[in-house]
C-alpha cells in the first residue's frame, strides 16, 4: 500500500542535509530568471530505477535523435527526496529544468516562484490535455493554474488470493460487489488458528493510511471538504458509513491485519496469510507466490458514489532557467507525454498509461496484462477515478488529523462518530488558521 | 591578522607588539602559520557546513519560513510560543524523556554485564566479542525490519514465547501504550555493542593487583566488583551516560523506519516531530524552533551529567 518505499535516513544525514539546504540557501542568490541566452542540455531529475530507468533513457536518446541540437541530461534522484533537493537548488539559483515531483506536493510546489505556469502550454493544439485522466489533471492544477504534466498514475483496487477464496468456498468478487460482501468475505477468510486474516490496513497514520479511507468516503457519497475548501465536510453520514466499515473489520470481526509499519502486509499476502488487499498496481510484482485476482473496489448500495477509487498521480514540473531552457523543456515534456511515448513506456514498464486514448487501445491492455497479470483491471479502473484530494497547501496538516482519526477507530480507541466530530473540528481550525 | 594575533598571544608577548613592522613576517615564518595554513580549508568547510547552518536555523526559528515561497517574515518568538501550546510537542517531550530514561541505563547495564562476562580467558572469546560488537555494524534498517517481525502481534516470535509461558498476547507496535518500549528494546540491542566495547576497554585497564589485594583481604567477587571494579569504571560510565543521552535525545531512525511516530503519536519523539514539521508540513521556522529547544535541553542535561558525574567519577593518574 505504500507506493514509495522509504530509504533509511539517519538523523545525522538529515541534519547534514538540512545544514546543506540552509547553507546553500544562505549563500546563493535567487537568480530565478537565469540567462535566456544560455543553452546546453536541459537538466531533468527523475527517480526511475530498473526497467523504468532503461525505458526512460531509451526515450531520451530517441528524442535526441529525432531533434538534432537538443540535449537532455537526466540525473537520478530518489523520488522521496526530490522536493528537498529542488528547494536547495532553487535557493542556490540552479534548479533543474524539469523535476519529477509527487502529486501530493503540488499545492506546496505551486508556491515556488520559479515553477513555470503551463496553463497556456497545455492548451496548445496537439497536446490534447483532456486526454489525460481527470484525476491527473486535477492534481496537476492548483487554483486553476497548471503547474505540471502528468508523469505517472495509479489507483487502488482489490487484489485477492484465489486459493484462499476457493478453500473458504467463496465466490470470487464480481465487478458489482458491495462493501457488505467485502466485510462478509473478510470474516469468512479469517482463521485465527492458522493466523489468516481477511484483509489488511496500514496504520502508521500517514497519508498512506488516509488515502485508502478517502476512496471509501467518496464511494459512500461523501466529500472531504466543502466545495470552496473552507470547511470540513467528512463529518457526515457517508463519513460514518465508511469508518464503520473499517471498524467492523478491525474491531468487531478482527478480520483485518493492522500493519503499523507499512511494510509487513505485502509479505503476508505473498505468503497466503491475507485474503484481500486494497492496493495499487505497483504491488502486483511482489506477489509471485500466490494465485491472485484483481477486482475494482466494492461499492455502497444506494449511495450516489458507485464504484470509485483514488489515484496518486505524480507530475513533471518545469523550473524557470531562462526562456530558452523553458521552451526546450516544454518541447521535451510534450513529446515525452504524447500518446506514442506513453504507450511505449507503459508496455515496457507495466506502469498504467497516463493517457485515456492509450489505455483504451485493447491491444495495450492485453499486452500489459500478459506481462503482469491483473494490471488490466487497474488500467480499466482509471476510469473510476472521479475525484482528487483537495489541492490546498494545508493538506499535509489535514492528512495528519485524518490519519489520527482513522487509526484511533481501527485500534478501537474511539467511536467513529466521536472521532469524526473531533477531526472535523481540528480540520476546520487548520483551514481557518 | 587573526593568525598573527593568535601567534603573539600564544607567545605571551604584550599585545602592542602586534602592530609593529616585522610582526607579520615573524608570524608567517613561524610554525603556527604553517599549521593554520594546513587546517584552514578544513576549517572553512566545517564553518560553511557546520556553523553557517547553525546560525541560519537560529534565524529561521524567528521566521515563518516554508522554504518554498520567498516571503519569510520575521515573527519574533511566535514559533517558540507556539511550542508551548502544541499538545504534540508536550507528548514528544514526554516520549523523549521516557525513552532516554530507559534507553541510557538499559544500554549501560546490558553492556556492562556482557563486558564483564567477556573479560576473561575462555574459548572463542574473540568470536563472542565480535558478535557483541556486530550489533553496531548492522544497519539500522535491517535492525528495524528484524524487530518489526520479532514483535509482530500475530506472527512474531516474541508473542509465541509469551504464549508458551502463559503471558497474554500483546499488540506491541500496534498499541499506543507499548510501541515506545519496543523502540527502547530495539535501540538497546543496537547500541549494546558500543557500550560493551567501551566497558571492555576500561575493564582491561583495571590493575589485576588491586583485585588480588582485595581478594587476599577477604573480599568476595561481588564485593570486589562493587568496591573496586565499578568505581574504576566510572570514567567510562560517565562517558557512556553523556554519549548515550545525547544520542537518545536525538532518536529518529528507528521511529522513522518502524512506526513513523505512530500509533496515535505514541512514538513521536522530538526529532521525529521536527522532521515531520519541516519536511512533511513545510514549517521550517517552527521546526527550527523545536531544534533549538532540543539543543538547549541537550546542553542542560549534559552540564548536569558532568556536574553530578564528577562526584562519582574516580580518575587514576
Amino acid at each position: 500500500m505504500t507506493k514509495h518505499r522509504r530509504r533509511g535516513t539517519t538523523a545525522v544525514l538529515l541534519t547534514a542535509l538540512t545544514a546543506a539546504t540552509v547553507a546553500l540557501a544562505g549563500c546563493g542568490s535567487d537568480s530565478g530568471g537565469g540567462n535566456a541566452a544560455s543553452s546546453g542540455p536541459i537538466q531533468i531529475w527523475e527517480g526511475f530505477t530498473g526497467t523504468e530507468a532503461k525505458t526512460f533513457s531509451h526515450l531520451v536518446s530517441e528524442y535526441e535523435a529525432q531533434h538534432p541540437g537538443q540535449k537532455v541530461s537526466s540525473l537520478y534522484v530518489n523520488n522521496d527526496d526530490t522536493l528537498q533537493k529542488v528547494l536547495t537548488a532553487v535557493r542556490g539559483g540552479s534548479p533543474p529544468d524539469i523535476a519529477y515531483l509527487y502529486g501530493s506536493w503540488a499545492p506546496n510546489v505551486a508556491e515556488i516562484p520559479q515553477v513555470v505556469d503551463l496553463t497556456q502550454v497545455v492548451k496548445q493544439p496537439g497536446v490534447d490535455w483532456n486526454d489525460f485522466w481527470t484525476g491527473e489533471r486535477a492534481v496537476a492544477t492548483v487554483n486553476g493554474k497548471v503547474i505540471g504534466i502528468p508523469a505517472l498514475v495509479d489507483n487502488l483496487a482489490v487484489v485477492y488470493n484465489k486459493t484462499l477464496f476457493a478453500k473458504a468456498h467463496l465466490a470470487v468478487p464480481g465487478p458489482n460487489w458491495t462493501w457488505q460482501q467485502f466485510v462478509a468475505d473478510a470474516q469468512k477468510l479469517t482463521d485465527p488458528a492458522i493466523k489468516q486474516f481477511g484483509t489488511a490496513y496500514v496504520t502508521p497514520g500517514t497519508e498512506d493510511t488516509v488515502w485508502h479511507w478517502e476512496a471509501l468516503l467518496w464511494e459512500a457519497g461523501g466529500q472531504l471538504l466543502s466545495a470552496d475548501n473552507k470547511t470540513a465536510a467528512f463529518d457526515s453520514a457517508a463519513g460514518l458509513t465508511s469508518l464503520e466499515t473499517l471498524r467492523t473489520m478491525a474491531v468487531t470481526d478482527k478480520s483485518m491485519y493492522l500493519d503499523p509499519t507499512d511494510s509487513a502486509y505485502g509479505n503476508l499476502f505473498n505468503s497466503g496469510k491475507i485474503g484481500m488487499l486494497v492496493t495499487g498496481p505497483w504491488d502486483l510484482s511482489s506477489f509471485p507466490n500466490v494465485h491472485y485476482g484483481v477486482q475494482i473496489m466494492p461499492s455502497y448500495p444506494g449511495s450516489s458514489g458507485g464504484h470509485q477509487t483514488i489515484s496518486g498521480p505524480d507530475n513533471w514540473v518545469i523550473f524557470n532557467n531562462g526562456s530558452a531552457h523553458v521552451s526546450a523543456a516544454e518541447q521535451f515534456l510534450l513529446w515525452l507525454t504524447a500518446p506514442a511515448q506513453v504507450k511505449y513506456f507503459s508496455l515496457q514498464t507495466g506502469d498504467l498509461p497516463t493517457r485515456q486514448s492509450v489505455a483504451q487501445q485493447a491491444s495495450v491492455s492485453t499486452q500489459m496484462n500478459a506481462a503482469l497479470p491483473g494490471v488490466s483491471t487497474f488500467v480499466a479502473n482509471l476510469g473510476n477515478v472521479e475525484q482528487a484530494r483537495p489541492q490546498i497547501p494545508q493538506y499535509p496538516k489535514i492528512s495528519q488529523i485524518l490519519g489520527t482519526m482513522i487509526v484511533s477507530v481501527l485500534l478501537g480507541q474511539s467511536q467513529p462518530q466521536a472521532a469524526l466530530a473531533s477531526a472535523a473540528q481540528q480540520v476546520n481550525q487548520a483551514l481557518a488558521g | 591578522m587573526a593568525v598573527s594575533a593568535a601567534h603573539a598571544h600564544q607567545r605571551g608577548r604584550p599585545a602592542r607588539q602586534r602592530g609593529r613592522p616585522g610582526a607579520l613576517r615573524r608570524a608567517v615564518a613561524s610554525d603556527h602559520f604553517a599549521g593554520w595554513a594546513f587546517v584552514t580549508p578544513g576549517v572553512v568547510i566545517i564553518l560553511l557546513f557546520g556553523a553557517v547552518p547553525i546560525v541560519w536555523s537560529a534565524v529561521m526559528s524567528f521566521q515563518r519560513n516554508n522554504l518554498l515561497s520567498p516571503s519569510t517574515p520575521f515573527v519574533g518568538l511566535a514559533n517558540y510560543k507556539q511550542m508551548v501550546h502544541d499538545p504534540i510537542v508536550a507528548q514528544a517531550i514526554q516520549h523523549t524523556l521516557i525513552y532516554t530514561a530507559l534507553f541510557v541505563p538499559g544500554t549501560m547495564v546490558v553492556g556492562l554485564f556482557l563486558a564483564v562476562a567477556m573479560n576473561r580467558k575462555i574459548r572463542f572469546i574473540s568470536f563472542y566479542r565480535t558478535a557483541a560488537y556486530a550489533t553496531m555494524a548492522i544497519s539500522t534498517i535491517s535492525e528495524a525490519i528484524v524487530f518489526i517481525w520479532l514483535f509482530d502481534p500475530s506472527y512474531g516470535v516474541v508473542n509465541y514465547f509469551f504464549s508458551l509461558v502463559g503471558i497474554p498476547q500483546q499488540q506491541f507496535l500496534n498499541s499506543p501504550s507499548e510501541a515506545l518500549y519496543v523502540i527502547v528494546a530495539m535501540t538497546i540491542w543496537g547500541w549494546t555493542g558500543f557500550s560493551v566495547v567501551i566497558y571492555l576497554a576500561a575493564l582491561q585497564g583495571i590493575p589485576q593487583t588491586l583485585l588480588e589485594a582485595a581478594s587476599i583481604d577477604g573480599a568476595g567477587p561481588w564485593r570486589a566488583f562493587r568496591r573496586i571494579t565499578l568505581p574504576l569504571l566510572s570514567p567510562a560510565s560517565l562517558f557512556l551516560a553523556v554519549w548515550l543521552t545525547i544520542n537518545a535525545l536525538q532518536l529518529f531512525d528507528e521511529v522513522y523506519l518502524s512506526t513513523q511516530g505512530g500509533p496515535l503519536n505514541a512514538t513521536t519523539v522530538l526529532v521525529y516531530y521536527l522532521y515531520n514539521q519541516a519536511f512533511q508540513q513545510f514549517n521550517f521556522g517552527y521546526a527550527s524552533a523545536i531544534a533549538y529547544f532540543l539543543f538547549l535541553v541537550i546542553i542542560v542535561v549534559t552540564v548536569i551529567q558532568f556536574r553530578v558525574g564528577k562526584r562519582f567519577t574516580y580518575y587514576r593518574s
